[in-house]
């Protein structure tokens, strides 16, 4: 017998003893650990989106009550006649608005000297400080109400603090003298009994009021200008619409019911609905998202206004018209924005770009824009402007992907039929990109909507829906924004109070939008890319 | 931003300082004690005690409070005193919460430097916080849309400014939460509308102006007289009588040394 001998390769050795560790080969490692590390983001991301849905979720009982306490102790029925005093006290201001222009126009236009102007609105004066002190009777009323649902107030923040107490004892183990704190039931009805009592005194104090103002109505001071004159008609025409909306006041005051309970639902559209983001407050404390989310939109529109025609126009000129030499200078310049810490934008805008723009507003041959010249360096351009720049490399590096995934063919076919190489990037390549480009712009305002620091430090910070009846004018406004306001608040609140609860709504909020916004752009990338082949 | 880089720092050289045999001295609770008042004081106590080691840690009041009640600080500053529910968190796990005035913090109202006007009354300082004034010209001063700015809204000062300045109303809704002392100072300095307040040991920032109030121009005197109408105190919190080291640091805080400090930073001190 002779041996031939089978040279086997040790490599194909089906029988080869492999490294095994607890039982595993090392593909087997290799792949769990990546399958590991797949799990484990999984895991973290499921648990964040828990964790915030829980923290949130205790929002809308706590505004429930918070709400309830409020109707309770009747400071609700106060409200109503203190928004009655602060509507006058908005006609007043108009009333100083008009003085301010008339001793301008007796000033500049007629030359008078200043003690003469002053003198010649004598009438003017007189009217207004008439006007001015016709609603003090109501003012010092609402002061007196104020006082009596404080005090009721007081009382019920006092029993939730003994609760509290013992909650606390009951938790330290001290049951005797947990057993010892009394919390004293509070009757409302009874607390709120001056409240109601006071009625007659506030219809008396309302006659008075309507009868001095329709007086004054009739004693209209005359002004120097027909523009003047056409103001204080416009302020007679206020004056009635404001009478007008006294007897409302009146009956929701009479109607006003203390026991009326909050339902969830009021709670929840507080939140969703209110107008007011009011923290800290002595008086009552509101958590309504819209000024927060009116201030991020309006900061998101404005920097994508900016970055959608820089990065889609970058993206085309770079993939379609550059040379090669070009495109290796534009690509990194871009995608080297990016690499921009925000907070270093942030600090630019404080330190150059707010004074630099607000400089640019006081220059007169700019007076034509709308809201120029404007005072708050801090504000929405500002801020639009530095998230544009967030924003453009997002755009450009996913556009630019887009562009590039148009087939070769198409392009070919039509320089093959005569087409122009504009007509081409025109007509062929940008609208069978189209869906990409414009998913390409919502992750951008996705990533402008979710971005903090610049928005923090660069939009002023003003927590209130802005004056839309100007316009454009409007974007140089200051604004607050949902991500700032949680940067700001959530460092010093109390862990599990309702404002604490409150930013994590916000919190939701913005997490359901920018969810929103992924989503969309993957569906219209899904739905109408153009079918290769 | 600076003071919470500040506060790492002294953290940082707190904890490299230390040494096995040291004395360690806990110090939690407000950031306007604790940016640079509390930090220079343990410096120099340093100095004259070889040996003691400080961990300083500004978070705000309430964190201050919070750490005497769990008793992981043997100090708490705080620039309020204690709610009822900390008391009686406090006397529920046996912790005494006993507060010590430290210094008096003054805050003064700032104008624009090109701004005419000198003085305002305790009413019109109301009245444009609250946004019931909103042109200067309503209480004499040239004409403009005045801008508001204020601290943020979970700052301590913030609530603080209400009690003193503004009956415990709210603020304009036109007004604008500044993330710190300084912000405020810049931003009324570039704008000549501006106003807001700051504490003492901002007033020297270029481009604004201090205003009177009901004639008393804020310093050490007019405040420690009472004569200054926006003066709050500030206070370390300790549990029970302080002993030991704390009691020693407490001590010298108080002291004359400890209270030029307080004056040098811009804090009025006690006496």
């Amino acid at each position: 017998m002779t041996e031939t001998k089978h040279h086997v390769p040790a490599g194909f050795s089906l029988h080869k003893r492999r490294l095994k560790l607890l039982g595993l080969t090392v593909e087997d490692c290799i792949k769990a650990f990546f399958g590991g590390n797949a799990i484990v983001a999984v895991v973290v991301l499921a648990l964040v989106t828990y964790f915030l849905f829980r923290e949130g979720a205790g929002f809308i009982g706590q505004n429930r009550l918070n709400l309830q306490v409020y109707r309770q102790a009747g400071l609700e029925h106060v409200d109503f006649i203190r928004r009655q005093s602060e509507d006058h006290t908005a006609l007043t201001r108009y009333l100083s608005d008009l003085r301010l222009r008339a001793l301008s126009h007796q000033t500049n236009e007629r030359r008078l000297p200043v003690e003469e102007a002053q003198a010649s609105l004598a009438g003017f004066d007189e009217f207004a400080e008439r006007f001015g002190a016709a609603v003090e009777p109501l003012r010092s009323l609402v002061t007196d109400l104020t006082e009596i649902a404080t005090a009721s107030k007081t009382k019920s923040m006092v029993n939730e603090d003994k609760k509290e107490e013992r909650r606390q004892l009951l938790a330290a183990d001290k049951t005797a003298a947990a057993a010892k704190v009394e919390i004293a039931r509070i009757d409302f009805a009874a607390e709120l009994q001056p409240l109601r009592a006071a009625l007659p005194i506030y219809r008396e104090v309302n006659r008075e009021f309507s009868g001095k103002l329709t007086g004054l109505l009739g004693a209209l001071p005359a002004l120097p200008s027909a523009d003047l004159q056409q103001r204080i008609e416009r302020f007679a025409g206020l004056v009635r619409t404001y009478l007008a909306s006294f007897p409302a006041v009146e009956r929701n005051v009479e109607r006003w019911d203390s026991s009326v309970p909050v339902s969830a639902m009021e709670a929840f559209t507080a939140f969703a609905f209110g107008r007011q983001w009011l923290t800290a407050s002595f008086w009552q404390d509101w958590y309504g998202v819209l000024p927060l989310l009116v201030g991020s939109l309006l900061v998101s529109t404005v920097a994508l206004a900016l970055a959608v025609p820089f990065g889609v126009g970058a993206a085309i000129y770079a993939n379609q018209i550059a040379t090669k030499r070009e495109q290796k200078i534009i690509k990194p310049a871009i995608e080297f924005i990016a690499a921009f810490p925000s907070v270093v934008l942030g600090f630019f805008g404080i330190a150059v770009l707010g004074q630099l723009l607000r400089t640019l507003s006081e220059q007169p041959w700019l007076a034509w824009v709308p809201g120029f010249p404007f005072s708050e360096r801090l504000n929405v351009l500002t801020a639009g402007c530095l998230l544009a720049l967030i924003a453009v490399p997002t755009i450009f590096t996913l556009a630019e992907d887009a562009l590039n995934n148009v087939p070769q063919a198409m392009k070919e076919a039509s320089f093959a039929l005569g087409a122009s190489r504009l007509q081409t990037t025109l007509r062929i390549i940008v609208p069978a990109s189209l869906s990409g480009i414009i998913s390409a712009v919502l992750l951008g305002l996705g990533r402008v909507f979710g971005e903090t620091m610049v928005v923090l430090l660069c939009a002023g910070n003003r927590i209130a829906i802005p004056d839309f009846s100007q316009g454009l004018a409007v974007l140089v406004e200051p604004v607050h924004t949902m991500t700032g306001i949680i940067a700001q608040e959530m460092g010093e609140v109390v862990r599990g109070s309702i404002h604490y609860r409150a930013l994590f709504m916000v919190g939701l909020v913005l997490f359901v939008v920018t969810l929103l916004l992924n989503c969309a752009a993957q569906h219209i990338v899904r739905r109408y890319r153009i079918a290769v082949g | 931003m600076q003071n919470i880089r500040f506060i790492f720092a002294a953290i940082a050289v707190a904890a490299v300082t230390s040494t096995a045999s040291a004395q360690r001295l806990v110090i939690k609770g407000s950031d306007t004690l604790g940016a640079k008042l509390v930090p220079t004081l343990a410096e120099e106590y340093k100095a004259k005690h070889p040996g003691v080691s400080f961990e300083i840690a500004a978070e705000g009041s309430t964190t201050g409070i919070a750490a005497i009640i769990d008793g992981t600080a043997q100090i708490g500053m705080s620039s309020r005193r204690a709610k009822p529910t900390e008391v009686s968190a406090a006397t529920a796990k046996g912790v005494t919460l006993k507060p010590i005035i430290v210094a008096f913090d003054g805050m003064a109202v700032i104008v624009n430097a090109k701004n005419p006007l000198t003085k305002l009354t305790l009413r019109q300082v109301e009245q444009i916080f609250t946004g019931d004034v909103t042109d200067w010209s309503a209480i004499g001063g040239r004409p403009g849309k005045i801008s508001v700015y204020t601290r943020n809204t979970s700052s301590g000062t913030y609530s603080d400014w209400k009690e003193l300045a503004m009956k415990k109303r709210d603020y304009a809704k036109s007004s604008q939460k500044m993330a710190g002392n300084e912000q405020i100072a810049a931003e009324v300095a570039k704008n000549p509308n501006g106003i807001g307040y700051v504490g003492l040991a901002y007033i020297q920032a270029e481009g604004v102006k201090v205003v009177a109030i009901d004639g008393v121009v804020p310093s050490q005197e007019t405040v420690l007289g009472k004569k200054y109408a926006y003066a709050r105190p500030t206070f370390y919190y300790t549990n029970g009588e302080p002993s030991g080291e704390a009691a020693r640091f407490v001590e010298f805080t108080l002291s004359e040394v400890g209270q030029k400090i307080v004056g040098k930073i811009g804090f009025v001190p006690t006496k």
